[in-house]
């Protein structure tokens, strides 16, 4: 309802430029936000998963089941359910009206990434570490695993040539060698896109679990992997320090204007820091995709590319300490980040000055100096009265009171879901050193802090925050 | 009958397009003789005429932006109306000719092909309009005396529904805040604590929580469910809580005091997130627009202001020149425009983005109390209207409640009932029955439910504040409530186009 009113100057930056926020509950290391922009998950260190609100910066709800550091958080499309993955080997898939779990998996081995299907919150793909990743449907209790290929497809050998056996023992021994560290579901989740250890991206089928097309994108292990809004724009971030953003065919079309063998991915923009040969702890998209950010290794900076002449237009600074995880809001300028060493969440955003005009109605501000014409009848006295009955004669319009503006209504079609507000959410979780810094803001530290902070410091945060570089790296 | 002036000038772009109208004329026709068979056949159907729906779900549509052909169509009906009354001195027979045939066509077929004879008249005569016809707004408002709820010690400040409409909360200057059962006006529960008169109450979206705000300085919470008080005190403002609201998501509430500021509370937390430096004057009047985006502030100063929820800055100031004081503000349930009450006796809805005031109602009398009111619709459920009917309605400090159509400003009814000061009118809805409930300083609580204008059972004295009627006995009370009301000619010509409405809803329920 605001738009109309807030400055146009203001709406048209894209990006945000000053630190404004830090919030903090706990280390830390993963962050997501959901769909519709108004809550913030982190999963931390300890294993809890707090759940914050972005319009009071207060904790909406924690989540307390995992035991272990929180690897990944994945929303449902309306909000209501979160998917949290962890290093416990465990994926837990909470319902947030009650913070009750609805399913808990486990796997045989720490958890990478898992993120639900976009349009069914009871399936999810999971990339485990040094094990196959897995498509887990929980719709029924017992949650059934289908094992996805992490091998690139090989062309077919030509008809009636058989395959030498030493070529083919040799091609599965390096198949062998490939294992996928990170899946994500394309835009309509009829695919799967996976990321693995020799740099290949394999396009994965999600009804028959088949690759469909594989593609050798660089030679590092593919750290991320992120789809932009449209759902067309890749993002991939691999260990050769190298971020590129790869142009999608539409994999809707497929097998109606499009054959699997079409397929082609399209590298549009490689991002590096070519002077200091920097490496790339996180990457996003902005909400349109129209930009791309990076947190950096053992640096304070956040980088922001755009993608139409794929220039460096930003370096957000603020904290002194390196950050992580890196997250733009869904639909507005607004960037979070997580610092590695204390687990506080920093907020970039736009911070517009007070337009003076607006608390006074009578004024206007001008650019330059204005000739005042003075109207004929300005000074004109006429009788209260009769001004008053003019006024009145003249409100004839016919106001719509009720309508609301068809833009407003949710284009999904999703149902929206209120996350319910606990009155007695501190209560609830005792020891929490939840603090926040901004305008008018007046938080106080609750008793109670210290014994929250001694867990996290028995746990080496710095170790635990960069363990998810870190680890990947050991495994080459 | 005076009707605002038919504005000439408007009608004219449409005679200048005859091509046009001609061919819709046949159109017209043509779905009208479809319309008399099947109605021949099929008479119990009558609140879904063929012709219809069909029409005005189109008009229905285009009426979101204010389009030039909805504007017409409507501003047509009240023209062709005015002409009807020139030429036939019967308002009867012109409000059947409007769609409003369908009561007789139910008991009396041959009867209903008479009216269709003088319809058919009527459409030739009215074939100039591009567009279908909309059935007539109903010109009066039926709502009756259905609760007295007594209880309260002293004067009654604030009332409102649960957001599902199944309780009422009201409080007041014996620092009680009451829960009443909507359905059967009895009290569930008082709730004791503040050390001071309520100025204002605010139910929680989640319709667990109640928030009043007192002359203590202090906002207390307490819980429906468990029927107690939350443990926090929302203790800051440096002098009384003069009006409050949540936010839609029920995460922040807002409150404006007597020390002039405007805190948004982040309210799980119990703690002012921000602070609004708002008003140099108490600030009276607060309200959340729908999608939680803006506040409206409104203060003793005269100022009306709206601010940014997310920034916290202030986007648009508005007053009037003679700066009245301004005691209440309401956003539109559209959020387009907000209701300004000011102590000058008039209530202003104004267009906020343009710093515009759109409609005065004027009626009431206000020079002493911040009174408080409400946006309501009103209107048969099932027509579509070309764009949803619409009221303002506000308590007066003669004792009345009285209801604005905000198109026309006329007063579409007028609440006796109260013997003092009406200080607080919400409207709500349950079970598809449209209510309203008002407080004042009479210490009474009432409900006042709307009722079918042509049920043959009420009486006069349906506005005796003798006993607390039950549901049985009102029902069978007689006579058009509009008799007490004092209301002249225009009671019964108005009487005969909302029966339209009234089969029809008997029919959904059959």
């Amino acid at each position: 309802m605001n738009l109309s009113l807030v400055d146009p100057f203001v709406l048209a930056q894209e990006y945000p430029d000053t630190l404004t926020e830090k919030l903090s509950s706990g280390h830390a290391t993963c962050l997501s936000f959901n769909h519709k922009g108004d809550y913030l998950a982190s999963g931390r260190v300890d294993g809890t998963v707090v759940i914050f609100d972005i319009e009071t910066n207060g904790v909406a709800r924690k989540l307390q089941g995992h035991t272990r550091q929180i690897q990944s958080l994945s929303w449902s499309r309306d909000g209501r359910y979160l998917l949290t993955s962890s290093q416990d080997w465990k994926c837990i898939l909470w319902d947030l009206k009650d913070g009750s779990r609805v399913r808990t998996v486990r796997f045989e081995a720490p958890v990478y990434i898992a993120e639900l299907h976009p349009f069914n919150h009871l399936l999810f793909v999971a990339s485990l570490f040094e094990d196959q990743p897995v498509l887990v449907d929980v719709s029924s209790t017992k949650p059934i695993k289908r094992i996805l290929p992490s091998a690139p497809l090989r062309p077919q050998a030509p008809d009636g040539e058989e395959l030498d056996p030493a070529v083919a023992a040799k091609q599965a021994a390096q198949d062998a060698k490939h294992s996928t560290c990170v899946t994500i579901f394309t835009a309509f989740g009829n695919h799967i896109i996976a990321g693995t250890s020799k740099g290949w991206i394999n396009i994965i089928e999600t009804q028959t679990c088949t690759t469909i097309h594989s593609m050798r994108l660089c030679n590092g292990v593919v750290i991320l992997l992120r789809l932009a809004s449209n759902g067309r724009d890749l993002l991939v971030n691999s260990s050769d320090r190298v971020i590129r953003t790869v142009l999608m065919p539409d994999l809707s079309q497929l097998g109606i204007d499009l054959e699997p063998s079409a397929i082609k991915l399209h590298v549009e923009h490689k991002f590096q820091d070519v002077v200091n040969r920097l490496s790339w702890n996180h990457v996003t998209f902005s909400s349109t995709g129209e930009f791309v950010t990076a947190t950096t290794f053992m640096n304070p900076d956040i980088y922001v590319w755009e993608r139409r002449h794929g220039s460096l237009v930003k370096i957000l600074e603020g904290p002194r300490e390196e950050l992580g995880v890196v997250e733009w809001h869904p639909s507005r300028p607004m960037v979070v980040a997580c610092g590695l060493e204390t687990g506080c969440i920093y907020t970039w955003s736009i911070v517009s000055p007070q337009k003076w005009s607006a608390l006074a109605p009578d004024f206007g501000e001008v650019e330059e100096n204005v000739e005042y014409m003075e109207a004929e009848d300005e000074f004109d006295v006429h009788p209260a009265e009769q001004v008053h009955q003019r006024r009145l004669d003249q409100e004839d319009e016919e106001p719509d009171a009720m309508t609301l503006d068809s833009a407003e209504g949710d284009a999904d079609g999703v149902e929206p879901f209120n996350l319910p507000v606990l009155l007695d959410i501190e209560d609830s979780d005792s020891g929490d050193d939840v603090v926040a810094v901004g305008p008018g803001t007046m938080r106080r530290r609750t008793p109670g802090t210290s014994k929250e902070g001694a867990n996290g410091d028995s746990e080496k945060p710095a170790a635990n925050g960069a363990s998810k570089g870190t680890t990947r790296s050991r495994r080459r | 009958m005076d009707h605002p002036n038919p504005q000439p000038r408007r009608r004219d772009p449409r005679a200048q397009s005859p091509a046009e109208s001609s061919s819709d004329e046949l159109a017209a026709g043509s779905e009208h003789d479809e319309a008399e068979r099947r109605r021949a056949s099929w008479t119990l159907q009558k609140a879904f005429t063929p012709q219809r729906p069909k029409k005005t779900s189109r008009l229905y549509s285009e009426s979101e932006s204010p389009d030039e052909l909805a504007v017409d169509a409507d501003e047509y009906w009240r023209s062709s109306r005015m002409r009807n009354h020139h030429r036939s001195p019967s308002p009867i027979r012109d409000d059947n000719s409007q769609g409003g045939s369908d009561d007789l066509a139910e008991d009396d077929v041959a009867g209903s092909d008479e009216n269709q004879a003088g319809d058919a008249d009527d459409w030739s005569d009215r074939s100039a309009t591009p567009v279908a016809p909309v059935p007539p707004k109903p010109e009066h408002l039926n709502y009756k005396e259905k609760f007295v709820m007594r209880g309260h010690l002293r004067g009654v400040s604030a009332v409102q529904f649960s957001p599902d409409c199944s309780m009422i909360a009201s409080a007041g200057a014996d620092a009680a805040v009451r829960v009443w059962d909507t359905a059967s006006g009895r009290l569930i529960h008082v709730f004791e604590g503040h050390l001071a008169g309520i100025s204002t109450l605010a139910w929680a979206p989640d319709g667990v929580w109640i928030a009043t705000g007192s002359d203590d300085k202090t906002i207390r919470f307490w819980n429906v469910n468990t029927l107690k008080a939350h443990t926090k005190v929302f203790d800051g403002h440096q002098n009384y809580v003069y009006q409050m609201a949540f936010a839609p998501k029920g995460n922040i509430l807002v409150s404006g005091s007597y020390d002039e500021a405007v805190f948004m509370w982040d309210v799980r937390r119990a703690q002012v997130m921000r602070s609004l430096p708002a008003h140099s004057d108490p600030v009276s009047g607060i309200d959340v627009v729908h999608d939680g985006s803006l506040i409206a502030s409104c203060a003793l100063d005269g100022l009306i202001r709206i601010w940014d929820t997310h920034s916290g800055q202030c986007l648009r100031t508005l007053v009037m020149e003679d700066n009245p004081p301004a005691t209440c503000v309401k956003f539109s349930p559209n959020g387009k425009y907000v209701l300004a009450w000011t102590l000058d006796g008039c209530i202003r809805m104004w267009n906020y983005v343009q710093s515009r005031v759109l409609k005065t109602f004027q009626g009431h009398v206000n020079n002493k109390y911040s009174l408080s009111g409400c946006f309501g619709t009103y209107g048969a459920e099932n027509v579509l209207y070309n764009q949803p009917l619409c009221f303002a309605v506000s308590g007066s400090e003669d004792g009345s409640i009285l209801f604005w159509d905000i198109v026309s400003k006329e007063i579409l009814q007028r609440l006796d009932g109260h013997s003092g000061s009406v200080l607080c009118v919400h409207t709500g809805t349950l079970k598809g029955k449209r209510m309203v409930v008002s407080c004042g300083i009479d210490k009474t609580v009432r409900l006042w439910e709307e009722v079918d204008e042509n049920d043959p059972g009420s009486d006069d004295d349906a506005f005796s504040d003798s006993a607390t009627p039950t549901p049985e006995s009102h029902s069978k009370k007689s006579s058009p409530a509009h008799d007490a009301d004092g209301d002249d000619a225009m009671t019964d010509a108005s009487a005969v186009p909302s029966t339209a409405a009234t089969p029809a809803e008997d029919v959904t329920m059959t």
